[in-house]
């Protein structure tokens, strides 16, 4: 009790504030990242879910298991089974190769279905937004169905042996984003129908999916049930994640949140600075009162005691506060980013407030424990001597439990041994270079500095004469500056690599399957519209039919459906822009006049496939067959919206065969029908709408652009309580100086003057070392956590010394004011 | 009450050791006063600190009501210290964020006393600062801190009172009234008072005088201007 009366009072005498202060901002920056990374996170699980229409999703060529489905039934755990193949459909006299989907009654199990009876439209009003799939004997279709087979809705088609009423148009599938696959118009049916049908016979190709939610036994049966399930999987079965369901908004929230992860780890370690620079100056304002409790007789061991219980009271109550703001903080946050996250956000979990908690007491095990560690063995003699001082925990012993304080919190709290040390390299390099190489500037500085005028004189002595705590401040300095170096980098270039997404004609329509006779069309039918496309692309259309003079066999066949489709094959010169040869050679490498064509392909694919480079490949085009030898694979980049290729060839070679075209082109919402008047005219064309995806993914980032803009205001503030920190480190010594100068007669041009010129001084050579320090640690984040090129940044070595310079000067000059404004016996009497 | 024998005080430094103190012996029974008084530098500080058990002597012996103190460790002593010492220091000493209330509580609650506020009011009143109970140092004058600090070393209620210059950073008429103030204390309280002081007329009203120079006791008529300290290479 009686530590905590003196803590309070202590508090209210001010001496508190900025230890409270960085520990609040500690935990509160700590906080308020994991709570709001976790609610994001669950919330993006819960929307890539709709993605999926499932939580988690089995693709197979055989049927789905009966014990499959009952274990699912039994645990609890929602599911559905989807059909998907291709199948003649008839009317009358029309027929089209349709590309089937039968549901169970429950799909989707996730997300929504769009459906309207109004064909063509765009009109939202009259499109309905339902969870469930069609009736049995009834079909939803695709609107361009209707052309194909000259049909109305309410007319009947005919699948295998039975006839479906065409009910309703069908807009969107939550689960058809980015499917290239399917060149048919959709026909959505129930699963209860295919039976009757007898189209499904063995042999054929057919796609199964199993789709699995979470039911009535919540997040840990569900859990169970997949691992369970994912022990049942052979060859022909492959799962598929939330995650992998939307790669290009995957990859902008994946670096969103691991700049926030950054940002978090960068408002840590600054915080820590704060502390520990708090913690020294507080404990030098301790040692009267420690010796005057000695010389009352109070034994070390109680000292030592009571000071330990103010820090625990300090803590636990600074986290306290800490928690507090840091909530109020991430519902900030929250407000800024919520419009992109459809669903409410799920609430998190206990996990960020043990973290937030567990910062601000290691925090403070780290930092204040040590600076306070030396105050019980005072002496009480100092009560009567000014000279009988203890020497406090040495400098090097606290930097380094300082630095292994920051480094526990950095790798617990990002997980992520790259960033964590990154920022450690980049902390440890600036704070090294200040010692060592602003201990010479100094020394550099007070003998030139005798040359010249008498405030630049008296400044660089004055550095010289207190150059311990010079030093000290520079590590401060340039360790907040290179901190914020490093984020701002960071961020800028992620915003850069981000804003072509925020780019208003990215395209946004994907054109395939244009028929040679139709080209001339489709191209008019654009122009007509004042549109552009992004060029067009010839492909033949053709299948692999032996690797290394071996026939696909069945295994393969059921493995990837690329064994068994038609793929489409592309050529070209130039590598295409976004492309990386990631093995083998590219054209410009190879002699390209032999006999076998070489072929390039797509990595991943190559990977699934089981397909080398050097392997000899046989494609069959409309029955002619030639070879090509896998020269090369390559990565894509689907970002950006333009067409990719998975097979390419060098020019020369395909022309011949019958061949479509595609393009992609940017289309403005309000000439949106253009796509109708399209596939009203050539029903064959397939269209790829990926409007919504792209204002999707462009709402995302600029909603995760002004998250980062918000955390970037949080961490700077982390840096100015650093710098101020710092500043007044030596403000109580200063300030007696100044004020006996003043009694001497001094001028104010003179006292301020000199204050500025030692604290700029200090500001730019923290500025100019911290630049050092952060030019490393970009060079490793780049290139192990954001995969950004490597890049000087020569801004910063001169924005790092003058905003220096100039912000640790306003802040010195400031702050000794009072030191002028006030007559110098009230500010001797108030130190 | 005090009982000194020949206590001597070396220190090393570099340029050798310095002997402060040489062979002093004193000694002071309950509820009586004494003076040291000597030049600037003569050592009467480090004797102080010595008799108080803040410091120990290089030779010799302090006993305080009783108890070798220079026999203890530091434990020991704090623990003497706690029971029987109180000073009153030339710099006040006041904690700045504490009012004057509270300075003179805090000895008072660090020993566990409920009534502490209680006693620390009637401690100012006594010194005549009721009124400011609730002002910090800041806004006390030199005097007034002195006062406080008077408060706080009587609050306590030590069986022997330490002060060093009490009245160095004051002026004349300031000092005549906290000199008055201890021993008013003093003789009320029963206290025994040592005193470091510069000034004839306080030291005339000791009851016993200590005069030193360079370190050594000299006979109180000694003109102590022109003793040379005695050091040891
Ligand atoms: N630890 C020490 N190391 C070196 N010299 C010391 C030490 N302690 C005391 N001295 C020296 O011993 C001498 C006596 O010091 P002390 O403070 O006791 O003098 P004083 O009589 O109280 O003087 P004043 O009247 O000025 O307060 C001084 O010269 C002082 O510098
Ligand atoms: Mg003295």
């Amino acid at each position: 009790m009686q530590a905590l009366r003196m803590l309070l009072r202590t508090w209210r005498g001010g001496q508190l504030n900025l230890i409270i202060w960085s520990l609040v901002l500690a935990v509160a920056v700590v906080t308020s990242v994991s709570l709001l990374a976790e609610r994001i996170e669950r919330a993006l699980t819960a929307q890539s879910s709709s993605f999926l229409a499932a939580d988690l999703v089995v693709r197979s060529s055989k049927p789905i298991a009966p014990e499959w489905v009952a274990g699912a039934l039994q645990q609890q755990v929602e599911s559905a089974q989807v059909l998907t193949f291709a199948s003649m459909v008839y009317h009358q006299d029309d027929m089209h190769l349709a590309s089937i989907k039968a549901v169970e009654g429950s799909y989707p199990l996730r997300g929504l279905l769009r459906r309207t009876t109004t064909p063509f439209t765009t009109d939202t009003s009259l499109i309905e937004e339902i969870d469930y799939g069609p009736a049995q004997g009834e079909t939803w279709v695709d609107a361009r169905l209707l052309p194909l087979l000259n049909i109305e809705l309410g007319d009947e088609i005919e699948l295998g042996e039975i006839r479906l009423t065409v009910s309703q148009i069908v807009v969107e599938e939550p689960d058809s984003g980015g499917s290239y696959g399917a060149f048919g118009a959709r026909v959505l049916m129930n699963f209860s129908d295919i039976e009757a049908a007898g189209i499904i016979i063995p042999g054929s190709r057919v796609t199964y999916r199993f789709l699995m939610a979470e039911g009535a036994s919540g997040a840990d049966g569900f859990a169970r049930y997949s691992e369970w399930m994912e022990d049942q999987l052979d060859v022909h079965d492959r799962l598929i994640t939330p995650d992998e369901a939307q790669a290009s908004i995957a990859d902008t929230m994946d670096k969103g949140r691991r700049f926030l992860l950054l940002a978090g780890s960068i408002g840590v370690v600054l915080a820590g600075i704060a502390l520990a620079l708090a913690s020294h100056h507080f404990a030098a304002g301790q040692t009267r009162q420690v010796a005057l409790l000695k010389s009352w007789g109070i034994a070390a061991s109680r000292v030592r005691s009571l000071y330990l219980q103010q820090s625990l009271w300090l803590g636990v109550g600074g986290s306290a506060i800490g928690l507090l703001v840091g909530f109020a903080f991430s519902e900030i946050l929250i407000a800024v980013v919520r419009e992109w996250l459809p669903i409410s956000l799920p609430m998190a979990g206990i996990r960020p407030w043990i973290t937030g908690l567990a910062t601000g007491l290691l925090c403070l095990a780290g930092f204040t424990l040590p600076a306070i560690w030396h105050l019980p063995a005072q002496s009480p003699l100092a009560v009567l001597r000014d000279d009988v001082k203890v020497e406090p925990v040495s400098s090097m012993a606290r930097g380094f439990l300082g630095v292994i304080a920051v480094a526990a919190l950095l790798f617990w709290y990002s997980n992520n041994v790259y960033l964590s040390l990154a920022i450690l390299a980049g902390f440890g390099l600036t704070t090294l270079a200040t010692v060592v190489i602003g201990l010479l500037m100094l020394r550099v500085g007070k003998t030139y500095g005798e040359k010249l005028g008498s405030i630049w004189r008296l400044a660089s002595s004055n550095l010289w004469r207190r150059r311990s705590q010079s030093i000290i401040q520079m590590v401060g300095f340039s360790g907040a500056i290179a901190l914020l170096m490093i984020m701002s980098v960071v961020r800028t270039s992620l915003i850069d690599e981000w804003r072509w997404q925020l780019a208003d004609d990215a395209p946004n329509h994907f054109l395939l399957n244009v028929a040679p006779y139709e080209l001339e069309g489709v191209r008019d039918l654009v122009t007509a519209q004042n549109l552009e496309t992004a060029g067009w692309y010839s492909m033949v259309r053709g299948r692999l039919t032996q690797i290394n003079g071996e026939g696909i066999t069945e295994e393969q066949r059921d493995k990837h459906e690329s064994f068994r489709r038609e793929l489409n094959l592309s050529w070209t010169t130039a590598l295409p822009e976004g492309n990386k040869v990631t093995a083998g050679k590219w054209w410009d490498e190879l002699d390209l006049s032999g006999d076998i064509a070489p072929v390039s392909l797509e990595e991943e694919l190559a990977g699934e496939l089981g397909l080398e480079i050097g392997d000899l490949l046989n494609f069959s085009v409309g029955g002619l067959i030639f070879q090509a030898r896998v020269a090369s694979t390559r990565s894509l980049n689907w970002d950006n919206m333009t067409p990719n290729f998975y097979f390419l060839f060098p020019e020369g070679l395909l022309e011949n065969y019958p061949r479509t075209s595609m393009t992609s082109l940017y289309i403005p919402p309000q000439q949106k029908l253009l796509v109708n008047d399209l596939l009203r005219q050539y029903p064959t064309v397939q269209v790829i709408e990926l409007d919504k995806i792209i204002d999707r993914i462009r709402s995302i980032v600029s909603q995760v652009t002004s998250g980062l803009e918000v955390m970037t205001l949080l961490i700077l503030s982390c840096g100015v309580l650093v710098m101020f920190a710092a500043v007044s480190l030596s403000m109580s010594e200063r300030l007696q100086e100044s004020a006996i100068l003043r009694t001497l007669g001094s001028s104010r041009r003179l006292i301020l003057g000199i204050q500025w010129v030692e604290f700029s001084v200090l500001g730019v050579m923290a500025g100019l070392l911290a630049a050092i320090g952060a030019e490393a640690a970009v060079a490793l984040l780049q290139h192990y956590m954001f995969d950004l090129p490597f890049s000087w940044h020569p801004w910063l070595w001169l924005m790092g010394p003058l905003a220096g310079g100039l912000l640790v000067g306003v802040l010195g000059v400031g702050y000794s004011r009072k030191a002028v404004t006030q007559p110098p016996l009230l500010v001797l009497n108030s130190l | 009450m005090i009982e000194v024998s020949n206590i001597s005080k070396q220190v090393k430094t570099t340029e050798g050791t310095l002997t402060i103190l040489d062979g002093i012996n004193l000694s002071l029974s309950a509820g009586e006063s004494l003076a040291i008084v000597g030049p600037s530098g003569s050592g009467k500080s480090t004797l102080l600190g010595i008799l108080a058990g803040l410091d120990l002597p290089s030779s010799g012996s302090v006993s305080l009501n009783g108890q070798d103190i220079t026999a203890m460790d530091e434990e020991g002593r704090a623990a003497v210290r706690a029971k029987t010492v109180g000073f009153v220091f030339q710099s006040f000493h006041l904690l700045p964020g504490l009012t004057a209330l509270e300075n003179v509580a805090l000895p008072l609650e660090l020993q566990g006393d409920k009534e502490a506020l209680k006693t620390a009011a009637y401690y100012l009143q006594r010194v005549g600062l009721e009124h400011r109970t609730t002002h910090y140092p800041r806004q006390l004058s030199g005097g007034e801190q002195q006062r406080v600090a008077v408060a706080r070393a009587f609050a306590c209620r030590p069986v022997i009172l330490f002060a060093d210059e009490p009245t160095g950073n004051l002026d004349t008429g300031t000092g005549e009234k906290i000199n008055d103030l201890l021993f008013d204390l003093n003789k009320e309280e029963g206290t025994t008072l040592v005193l470091v002081t510069h000034e004839h007329n306080l030291a005339e009203r000791c009851g016993q005088r200590l005069v030193i120079a360079a370190g050594r006791q000299v006979a109180p008529s000694t003109d102590v201007t022109h003793v040379t300290r005695g050091s040891t290479a």
